[in-house]
């Protein structure tokens, strides 16, 4: 198939399919009522899903399969305690990054 | 348009939403770069973040491309990968039942990982759903402006900032900026230590499928022990 063409039929089909993941359930509970079984499982969904999807950004470095990365790691837990108590996203990146620096320069990785 | 860009639920919720936006910049960067390697041209690169505006989908639909797999391998894997989508779609599903479903089909094209995770709580809450709907419309459009405007930038200018200065690390703090304030239950930190653990352990799965599964494997247990607390809470 021409490069051209199957880069298209990639943006059609999997926009087409994404959207319908995204529309899913919004589109179906629209009508009927939610299960009180489901009602209580979705207020775990923000931590579970978002930990699942940052745990394996902050676990391994990218590029290197299967390498721990302690800087990171670290940072990570200090970002998470700022975002625990300060709620703010800004704050949050700010104090992991300095972390995240401070934690390489002193492990020598920089300079 | 002109109408909601008035709205001020809809001007704060896209004003929020701007600290999280710089901190995907290097991510959006990277879905540019790996779309220009990919040999696409600027119209379908600019296709790829406008439509299908999910970066874990874009860097799989691409370097699968790069490496010349099958059109059905690509877009099963990028399908996988957005299945998540699913399950924020049912969370966010029982706040939106009031709204239009022209409305619903609004939010449903800019529901994101950020967006979700920005807006579920002041969802939660209660409160007029419609101006919880416009706040999440305005931060949706603040990520979705901010991607194509990142998806470009890394198209034709490349990966700008040195690898040295590790800013991909913002994209983990944005999220861990939205995950962690959530954390104040016994059964919602053993929703996300469960999930944590399960996606480390199932890493080996294919096409990325540890993220839903250890997601799922999460959410089941903070139920589980929602359940078990309030057994015991009745006693």
């Amino acid at each position: 198939m021409d490069a051209t063409l199957k880069l298209w039929a990639v943006i059609a089909i999997v926009g087409v399919l994404n959207y319908a993941s995204r529309l899913s359930f919004i589109a179906i509970f629209a009508r009927r009522r939610v299960p009180a079984l489901l009602e209580r499982a979705f207020r775990y969904v923000p931590a579970a899903m978002l930990t699942a999807l940052v745990v394996p950004m902050v676990a391994f470095v990218p590029d290197v399969a299967g390498s721990v990365d302690a800087p990171r790691i670290l940072a990570a837990a200090i970002a998470a305690v700022v975002a625990f108590y300060t709620r703010s996203t800004l704050r949050t990146i700010v104090a992991g990054m300095a972390a995240l620096w401070l934690l390489q320069w002193a492990l020598g990785r920089i300079g | 348009m002109r109408r909601l860009a008035a709205d001020a639920d809809f001007r704060a919720g896209f004003a929020e939403m701007v600290p999280a936006c710089i901190g995907l910049v290097p991510f959006g960067l990277v879905c540019g770069v790996g779309a220009a390697a990919a040999g696409a041209s600027p119209l379908a690169a600019l296709g790829l973040s406008a439509i299908v505006f999910s970066g874990a989908a874009q860097i799989l639909a691409v370097q699968l491309l790069a490496a010349g797999a099958p059109l059905a391998v690509i877009v099963m894997t990028c399908f996988v990968a957005g299945l998540r989508f699913v399950i924020y779609s049912a969370a966010m599903a029982p706040y939106l039942r009031p709204l239009s479903p022209r409305f619903q089909r609004g939010v449903a094209f800019l529901l994101t990982d950020q967006a979700f995770a920005a807006s579920v709580r002041r969802l939660s809450a209660g409160g007029n759903p419609r101006a919880a709907g416009l706040h999440f419309l305005g931060g949706g459009f603040a990520l979705w402006s901010m991607w194509q405007v990142t998806n470009m930038a890394g198209y034709f200018a490349g990966n700008v900032i040195p690898a040295a200065w590790s800013l991909d690390f913002a994209v983990p703090l944005c999220f861990i900026a939205l995950v962690a304030p959530h954390l104040r239950t016994a059964p919602t930190i053993g929703a996300a230590l469960v999930a944590g653990y399960a996606v480390i352990a199932l890493s080996a799965l294919p096409m990325k499928l540890n993220l839903i599964v250890a997601g799922t494997i999460g959410i089941v247990s903070g139920t589980l022990a929602d359940f078990a607390r309030e057994r015991w809470t009745r006693r």
